[in-house]
């Protein structure tokens, strides 16, 4: 419990150098042809098991100069191995999943994060909403690639060297509590007209109570968010500010930095956390792949 | 996902992880969608997302609220020391060590506070399972810029 610094998660560049896959060189003339998007015709089985019903689901996309570490699995039951569709300088991240089977499981979530954070500690990374599949991976280069081909690569561009990094804090209650009824007097009275007394007796005052004090706690996030974001702003690219999750969310923002500012991120952070500490639980995620900073 | 647990003397980052809530978060409303007429539908995958969307306030939430403020325990001292202390360190001084008393009774409580709290988060119950998996791409080359 003692709070060390603790990395998890880190890309394992083993094998560097190793072979690289024998992936699916799109024929960039054939994909060029065909770039107009066409509607959508029967469901190609041409690389699933004879009645089975496969697509390609896409992770995210990537420049194309990259490797993949052998044998890295995605989504689905039993996860299939991921591999790259590439067009000219772009790829996509894709494996073959089974439409007829759910998809969804905390395994397949997490299987899809780890895939894209991983990927974004390394190269820029474009990632896809979980859930995406298309027919094959020729739809990949048909539907995906080619018809996005300069903003993809725009967009890839201008990530290069950066990534998300996501700060969460969640007031502690007993912490959080004792500030509001320390600092609002209606807060104090209100909790001494329900003190020792049954749920059904006092349901109205209850209520009117726990909407104090959520509305108490929603101005200190804000206030709290604003004075984080500012702190943070020499920091990162573009910072923004995500929806609460939770009643006692203090903040919730999503930050675009330089990975070699990292470091610096760290340090921050850890400033708030101890500005805030015992009213704070502070957490930093990331490098992550830049979900909230793609447009759709 | 990855995760940095800041350090700075134990006062974030404890009981921490990505869990799938974090993951959630991320990858059900974020990241690029693809054109409706393109997409193979999923089975289950409509459901989920439906399913993950959080209500923030409600009467539930008001109700609870209520109840922990009821259940503050308001004499203990310590690791929660408030507005009783500080009345107490602010009688007890005069005028001039007032200001002093309040300060040093604020940081000693933020002081017991860092060690004190050992409250785990309610949705790490997801611990992932799946370093083995950590891809990932690598850089094959860097283009000459």
């Amino acid at each position: 419990m003692s709070g060390s610094t603790d990395k998890r998660g880190a890309v394992r560049s083993d094998n560097p150098g190793s072979g690289t896959r024998g992936t699916t060189q799109h024929d960039t003339a054939r994909a060029e042809r065909a770039a107009t998007a066409r509607p959508k015709g029967p469901r190609s089985k041409e690389h699933g098991a004879p009645g089975s019903v496969t697509g390609t689901y896409v992770y995210g996309i990537i420049p194309s100069d990259v490797e993949l570490t052998p044998g890295t699995r995605g989504v689905g039951d039993p996860p299939n191995v991921v591999e790259l569709v590439r067009h000219k300088e772009i790829a996509a991240l894709v494996s073959d999943v089974f439409t007829d089977r759910p998809l969804g499981r905390p395994d397949d979530l997490m299987a899809h994060e780890h895939l894209l954070d991983a990927t974004a500690t390394q190269v820029p990374v474009l990632p896809l909403r979980f859930g995406a599949v298309v027919t094959d991976a020729q739809a990949v280069v048909d539907e995906l690639l080619a018809p996005h081909y300069d903003e993809f690569l725009a967009t890839l561009n201008e990530l290069e060297g950066r990534a998300e990094y996501v700060v969460k804090g969640r007031y502690v209650e007993r912490a959080i509590l004792r500030e509001v009824l320390d600092e609002d007097p209606e807060i104090a009275r209100l909790r001494e007209a329900i003190h020792g007394r049954p749920e059904e007796a006092t349901w109205d005052t209850r209520m009117r109570l726990g909407e104090l004090i959520n509305t108490s706690i929603a101005a200190k996030r804000e206030a709290d968010t604003d004075a984080l974001v500012e702190a943070f702003d020499p920091l990162c690219v573009s910072a923004i500010v995500r929806e609460p999750t939770h009643e006692r969310d203090a903040v919730h923002v999503a930050l675009l930095a330089d990975t070699d500012r990292g470091r610096e991120i760290e340090e921050a952070v850890d400033e708030f956390g101890t500005r805030w500490a015992g009213r704070v639980e502070l957490r930093l995620l990331g490098p992550l792949a830049p979900y909230d900073f793609v447009k759709t | 996902m990855s995760i940095v647990q800041p350090s700075g003397a134990g006062a974030s980052g404890r009981g921490s992880s990505s869990g799938l809530a974090d993951v959630i978060d991320t990858i059900l409303d974020k990241g690029l969608v693809i054109d409706a007429y393109v997409r193979v539908s999923l089975v289950g995958i409509e459901l989920l997302t439906i399913d993950a969307r959080i209500v923030v306030a409600s009467v539930d939430t008001y109700l609870r609220f209520a109840e922990a403020v009821n259940r503050l325990d308001l004499t203990q001292t310590g690791k929660q020391k408030g507005l009783p202390e500080l009345v107490e360190d602010m009688t007890q001084g005069g005028s001039k060590a007032k200001v002093k008393g309040a300060t040093q009774g604020l940081l000693d409580a933020a002081g017991e506070k860092i060690k004190g709290l050992t409250t785990g988060e309610d949705e790490d119950e997801f611990e992932e399972a799946d370093e083995e998996r950590e891809p990932a791409p690598r850089r094959r080359r860097r283009r000459e810029e």
